[in-house]
């Protein structure tokens, strides 16, 4: 049966349909909050019902995914669970199935009918589900993008001299953001010296040596050197025992004792109050 | 999700000055694609390093270059075909470091790190194809 | 073909690389160089590369062998001005960067090669 056949039916009973599937969602007072006023209610309900009378437009071409697809990033925007919607489709097939079942007599001819409408409404949820999963990636990815910009934060300890804290653990999603944050900046700030700080993270195996190698390499390229601190007893331990080649690294214990050796590299040192040149 | 083709472009390898086209395209499209610098440059390397092992170990063949989107992303998928001799030690090849040229043998496994898919097709005497995709980050 | 200009400034070589390197234009780059060095006896070589967008292992083995011929013959080489991308895709790459003297730009490279800067 071709669903543009029930859009009789369907103009018929929007209006009830429509009602009788607000009247549950206000009534539960998990969607209720999203629902705040008469208004509101007014204005859903409308869209509903083109929503409603779209579905049997018999047409499902491209403007009508993209319409479907909308209509789940909106649901993702307002922070309405796709259970939700999921739920709002059984109840629609119910109402539905309800009245195809009054109005069509013959068994046969009514299952065709609800089957094709199942189809559609199935093809509805799976995609407003992608659109919610799609648009949930989205604003995930710019979370992910914040925290990256927090977890490299590039300080100037003194002209031409960076440091980069590292705290936490480094994957090689981080580790290569590391290394664009860090080339950048030397580029910017014509760095002759980048400390990394390696004190804040918690283990550091084969990859994470090799990724540190790598920036120190990169680095290099581009015209500058690499001074890893806070090098623990168990780091290195760890480094020697996994046989890094460590030939191409300064390293050193403390923080304090790399930045004095990057403050040598531009011709500058830490003295003493009156002490003599 | 499904990959769909905006845009497609062909190129043969057939002399030295191809590679430098084959180049120019992918940055074209790295552009169109608004690829970052750092995933401008490791696209035009990949482009770089595959054609010249088309030119040099294939004996010359044939780069398609495309403009791909999969629905959230735009990427550029590049696939460089030949009918040389194909690669007998592909396991070794893709491990890195050997080369049957007295190069470095970085090309293959290198081009393999700066993208995000590779795949390759390989038969002793029949040939090599490669297909390498790279996707704007978000 | 494109050449790159090579400049003499007193015991040093300058060079600036904007075209885009395709094979034969690399090879011919470092014989220039090279026989400069020999013509000239320049003391210093420095190498310009920010104008370059890509280096592939090809090139950026040219450049490395021509830093060591060099060396052969009694001329120091410092290569300025790599872009971060360009530095990244390398060490990515897994191309080994030992060997290679490298400043951020020509001014520091120049120092570097005058003996301004202690390196
Ligand atoms: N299209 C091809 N057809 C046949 N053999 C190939 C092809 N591409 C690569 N190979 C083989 O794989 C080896 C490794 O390739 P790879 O690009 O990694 O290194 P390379 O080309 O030898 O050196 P380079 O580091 O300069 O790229 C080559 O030496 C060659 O034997
Ligand atoms: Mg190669």
């Amino acid at each position: 049966m071709r669903i543009a056949a029930l859009r009789p039916l369907a103009e018929r009973h929007m209006d009830a349909v429509v009602d009788s599937f607000y009247e549950l969602l206000l009534g539960h007072p998990d969607t209720r909050a999203f629902f705040p006023d008469e208004v509101t209610v007014g204005r859903v309900k409308r869209l509903q019902r083109s929503y409603f009378l779209g579905l049997f437009a018999g047409r499902c071409d491209l403007a009508y995914a993209q319409d479907r697809l909308r209509v789940g990033a909106t649901h993702e925007r307002i922070g309405m669970p796709p259970k939700w919607y999921i739920g709002a489709f059984r109840k629609y097939l119910s109402l539905l199935l309800e009245r195809i079942v009054a109005e069509i007599p013959d068994r046969v001819e009514a299952m065709a009918a609800f089957d094709s409408l199942h189809k559609l409404v199935a093809f509805d949820t799976s995609l407003a589900i992608d659109a919610y999963i799609a648009a949930n990636l989205d604003s995930l990815g710019r979370q992910q993008a914040a925290i990256r910009e927090l977890s490299t934060p590039v300080i100037r300890v003194h002209d031409r001299v960076l440091l980069l804290p590292l705290v936490g653990a480094i994957d090689s999603h981080r580790a290569q953001q590391v290394m664009e944050t860090v080339l950048v900046r030397v580029i910017e700030d014509k760095a002759r010296a980048l400390i990394l700080d390696i004190a804040g993270v918690p283990v550091v195996d084969t990859r994470v040596a090799d990724h540190l190698l790598k920036t120190t390499a990169a680095v290099r390229l581009v015209g500058a050197d690499t001074i890893l601190t806070g090098v623990s007893a168990q780091v290195a331990r760890t480094i020697i025992q996994l046989g890094v080649d460590i030939s191409s690294m300064v390293t050193r214990a403390r923080l304090s004792e790399g930045i004095e050796h990057a403050l040598k590299l531009i011709g500058r040192e830490i003295r003493p109050i009156g002490d003599k040149p | 999700m499904t990959v769909a083709v905006v845009a497609r472009e062909e190129l043969p390898i057939r002399s030295e000055e191809d590679l430098v086209r084959v180049r120019r395209l992918a940055r074209a499209l790295a552009q169109r694609g608004g690829f970052d610098a750092f995933a401008s440059a490791a696209l035009m390397t990949a482009a770089s390093e595959m054609a010249r092992n088309t030119w040099q170990h294939g004996g010359g063949g044939l780069a398609a270059i495309e403009e791909v989107r999969d629905g959230r992303r735009a990427g550029v998928r590049m696939t460089f075909a030949d009918r040389g001799p194909g690669i007998p030690d592909l396991e070794r090849v893709l491990r890195g470091g050997y080369s049957t040229a007295s190069s470095l043998g970085l090309g293959m496994s290198g081009t393999r790190r700066l993208v995000d898919e590779f795949a390759i097709d390989t038969r002793p005497g029949e040939g090599t194809t490669i297909v390498v995709t790279k996707w704007t980050r978000r | 073909m494109t050449a790159i200009p090579i400049l003499r400034l007193g015991n040093v070589l300058l060079a600036a690389v904007h075209v885009d390197l395709d094979d034969s234009v690399a090879e011919r780059f470092q014989e220039d160089l090279l026989g400069r060095i020999e013509k000239t006896g320049a003391h210093g070589l420095l190498i310009d590369i920010s104008g370059l967008d890509v280096v592939d292992t090809y090139v950026a083995r040219v450049l490395a062998d021509t830093g060591k011929m060099a060396r052969l013959m009694g001329a120091r080489t410092v290569l300025v001005g790599m872009r971060p991308e360009v530095a990244a895709t390398l060490v990515r790459m897994g191309f080994g960067v030992e060997g290679i003297e490298t400043a951020l730009d020509a001014d520091e490279g120049l120092a570097i090669l005058t003996g301004a800067s202690a390196r």
